[in-house]
């Protein structure tokens, strides 16, 4: 029996479509997997179903109604309960509180909090999920993250009057569970399977999905790209299904082939989000980063680049002992960093393009290292950018007036103007489009045939094989192998990625 | 659309013109004339100083509370020193020392500590207003126990000539404030530390991930905010040729005033210390010429305040629009 269905979903942010077309069927009373690479949708299509944001367009129907999701009060009525990625907790409130965030508080006499009441529904919420060690009253704060997670899946189980729980959309919710917890969890979801409740789940855990799972529907580019049961699919198909397109023509060639000289060595380094980790960037090299998403990238870049702390282990630049302890540091010493996030964390958007662009080395574009030469600094701005195939109107012009592409452009253009020896780049095209794209790989092309050493995190599996000369692979923190990207094919370094076979390539 | 931009970038200004037109009209004799212009400047001129070093604070998006109780104590320092037989000069130095040491206080506070701006210098505010009284013993410190060097300094100044039978002059207190006022231009305007501070505001983490100095800058910005609080009570202590534990109070909330009204006329809603000057500039006029028409202080306040958030609102409204 159908519960809810989906079809011709769209929706584009800025005129740059994220779900173009994607339909969706889920039964009562089963376990339905939603799975597709970073970017592929999913994110966009669960904030459509908790009523956070609206689509352009879709025909959405529960029991054969049609029905839409206009808030999250909204979605909830309808009984859709959400687990999402993030905690989303209140630390400083105690467990059973954090379990009642949302809700109404069980009362007496309609006024005074019943708090005997109160922790006696949160311990038994807890119990369902076996989460018996963890006592009702202690602080959220206090908690493992794993704990935490558990607190926030069973406060989703809490039933309801009025509004009863008809559909769970979990969003990743093992990534922070041991095998006990998660198993747990899957069994809880059994029990609601074999209630007629339905379950929406996503994962980039294959494993997980195929014993979990009675269907799976897999979306690339916004779009569905296939439904079936998952009893009838192999684990390597539906990475191939995820994957989908070919390593093409989107990559500039290297220009030349990196001169074997070392530039940058990460020897045993590590502090509290990595452990051990050991690199070595050769002159004129792209070394490449992957992993699921939260296993140490950002965090290696940011250490590299002085803003976490070295606790362990040694850096070495050109053959010199390097110690960054802060992003100036790490410019002086002839890094550059192109952020992952270039709104809140690249530009200063309400300056103009030269003031960004010069931003990290600006004492060596002024007199005396003090004053200010603006004309000298405009004239700067714009020989870079026109490195960088920059369309403005003019370096004056102000950041937040510019397109994604061009806004990447300009922090690229910054991490350009010290002529950088290592240049550490973060999703560096995530919501680029496909002509800024190559622009920016061709930028990348051209900087390494000087000399210059790239590290290239990304969740972009092409992008990362048709530029990198070698790939590392992350996990928890640590580096778990490294691979040359010639022949690499994006099934094996996905393999990679998920743990599987990554013995035999290390 | 335009003439909505238009008000939204120059209203400021227009208001302050037409405040100009109202006066002239209504005091034909006395309002524009050198001679209340110049006294004019001399009144606002400790605002003046203290709105330019609020601004450099503000570049950040931080700000200070606590210039006012730094003002009055920096003056109750150069009382008690006086009283003590130390040189006018070495008194100076130190009160203006004083004040520097406030303000990297609050720096720390702020940048190494990281509290919230709004409750760190709050606690300051009552902290150097608590040690002004305490080294006051909570009196006026005047009289004989200040020299007469220090007194004459506001009472003098630059003479203009003769204009009418009247002889004219620069007060020494306005051409102070028109000093800290250039040198706070080239600060924010000409250097690589005005530019990172204005980075700082509009974008903290783009700024420190862009090499940025963050926690230096602030609090070398915040201990020139609290340097500037000591100028401007050491000119008020000149100027009544008295030091007394509250006379710096009523500078804050007029310094932050004068920083906003500013705000409205930049491009971008930036702090500009040249706009602070015409913030500074309106508020005084506008006491000025409502003492003049003999209207009554209360309702001064009233009649301020009021515009203050028309101002403000203009401002608030015209950049909504342009979502």
């Amino acid at each position: 029996m159908t519960l809810l269905s989906l079809s011709h979903v769209a929706k584009a942010y800025a005129g740059v479509p994220a779900l173009s077309d994607v339909n969706l069927t889920l039964a009562a009373g089963e376990i339905h997997a939603l799975m597709g690479e970073n970017g592929a949708g999913k994110s966009t299509l669960i904030r459509i179903l908790a009523g956070v944001i609206q689509p352009d367009r879709a025909t959405i129907e529960m029991d054969g109604r049609p029905v839409t999701f206009e808030s999250p009060g909204a979605a909830h009525r309808l009984g859709l309960r959400f687990i999402h990625q993030e905690l989303n907790t209140v630390p400083a409130l105690s467990v059973a509180e954090n379990i009642f965030v949302g809700r109404r508080y069980p009362t007496r006499a309609g006024v005074f909090v019943d708090w005997r009441q109160l922790h006696a529904t949160a311990r038994a919420a807890l119990d369902r999920l076996g989460i018996t060690h963890v006592d009702t009253r202690r602080k959220m704060g206090s908690l493992s993250i794993g704990d935490q997670m558990l607190v926030r899946i069973s406060s989703a189980f809490l039933s309801e009057a009025g509004a009863p729980a008809r559909l769970y959309v979990m969003d990743e919710p093992t990534a922070a569970l041991t095998r006990e917890e998660s198993e747990r969890l899957f069994r809880v979801l059994r029990e609601i399977r074999a209630g007629g409740g339905a379950v929406l789940y996503v994962s980039h855990r294959i494993d997980e999905v195929m014993a979990l799972c009675d269907r799976a529907t897999v979306l690339r580019d916004g779009t569905t790209i296939d439904t079936g049961r998952v009893a009838e699919i192999t684990h390597d198909d539906l990475v191939a299904l995820m994957i989908g397109r070919k390593v093409g023509e989107a990559y500039p060639p290297p220009a030349t082939r990196p001169s074997g000289e070392v530039a940058l060595v990460a020897q045993g380094i590590g502090n509290g989000a990595l452990a051990d980790v050991t690199l070595r960037v050769g002159k004129g090299e792209i070394v490449g980063i992957a992993g699921l998403s939260g296993s140490g990238q950002r965090e290696l870049l940011r250490t590299l680049f002085g803003d976490l702390p070295l606790r362990r282990g040694t850096l070495e630049l050109d053959g010199r002992p390097y110690h960054p302890k802060s992003p100036a540091d790490a410019w002086r010493a002839g890094f550059a960093y192109v952020p992952r996030e270039r709104r809140s964390e690249g530009l200063v958007l309400s300056r103009p393009i030269f003031e960004n662009v010069t931003l990290a080395h600006l004492a060596s574009q002024s007199l005396g290292g003090t004053f200010l030469r603006p004309r000298a600094e405009r004239a700067f701005a714009a020989r870079l950018g026109g490195d960088v195939r920059l369309r403005a109107t003019g370096p004056g012009q102000l950041a937040l007036q510019l397109s994604g592409g061009n806004q990447q452009k300009v922090v690229f253009a910054r991490a350009l103007s010290g002529n950088p020896r290592v240049l550490l780049l973060d999703e560096p095209t995530r919501g680029v489009d496909v002509g800024a794209k190559f622009d920016i790989y061709s930028i990348i092309r051209d900087m390494t045939a000087n000399g210059m050493a790239v590290i290239l995190v990304s969740s972009d599996l092409p992008e990362l094989i048709g530029m990198c000369d070698r790939i590392a692979i992350m996990r928890e923190g640590r580096m778990t192998g490294t691979v040359s990207a010639r022949g690499l094919n994006e099934e094996t370094l996905l393999n990679l990625c998920y743990g599987r076979g990554a013995e035999a390539a290390a | 659309m335009m003439a909505l931009a238009l008000l939204r970038r120059y209203g400021t200004l227009i208001g302050f013109v037409l405040i100009l037109a109202v006066f002239w009209i209504s005091l034909p004799e006395t309002f524009m004339t050198a001679r209340n212009w110049l006294n004019t400047t001399q009144q606002l001129s400790m605002l003046m100083v203290v709105a330019a070093g609020m601004t450099i604070v503000m570049a950040m998006g931080d700000f200070d509370l606590s210039v006012g109780s730094a003002a009055s104590l920096a003056g109750i320092v150069a009382g008690a020193l006086f009283i003590a037989g130390y040189p006018p000069a070495m008194a100076v130095g130190a009160a203006l020392a004083i004040g520097l040491a406030g303000g990297a206080i609050n720096g720390v506070l702020v940048s190494v500590i990281g509290i919230l701006p709004f409750i760190a210098t709050l606690a300051t505010l009552t902290i150097y207003s608590g040690l002004a009284f305490v080294i006051s013993g909570g009196k006026t410190i005047s009289g004989k126990s200040i020299p007469e060097s220090f007194g004459n300094f506001a009472r003098e100044g630059l003479p203009l000539g003769e204009v009418g039978g009247v002889a004219l002059m620069l007060p020494n207190l306005t051409i102070v404030a028109v000093a800290v006022v250039f040198l706070v231009w080239v600060l924010l305007e000409q250097t690589t530390f005005g530019r990172r501070l204005y980075a700082i505001g509009g974008n903290i983490e783009a700024a420190y991930l862009s090499g940025v100095p963050v926690r230096r800058l602030k609090l070398a910005a915040f201990a020139l905010t609290g340097l500037s609080a000591a100028g401007a009570g050491l000119m008020y202590a000149s100027r009544v040729a008295s030091a007394n534990p509250t006379q710096g109070s009523g500078l804050m909330l007029n310094a932050i005033a004068a920083v906003f009204l500013g705000m409205t006329m930049s491009e971008q809603g930036e702090p500009r210390i040249l706009a602070t000057v015409i913030g500074v500039l309106i508020l005084g006029v506008l006491d000025n010429g409502l003492t003049q028409l003999a209207v009554d202080s209360y309702i001064r306040q009233i009649l301020v305040g009021a515009i203050i958030v028309l101002a403000v609102s203009a401002g608030a409204l015209g950049k909504r629009g342009r979502r």
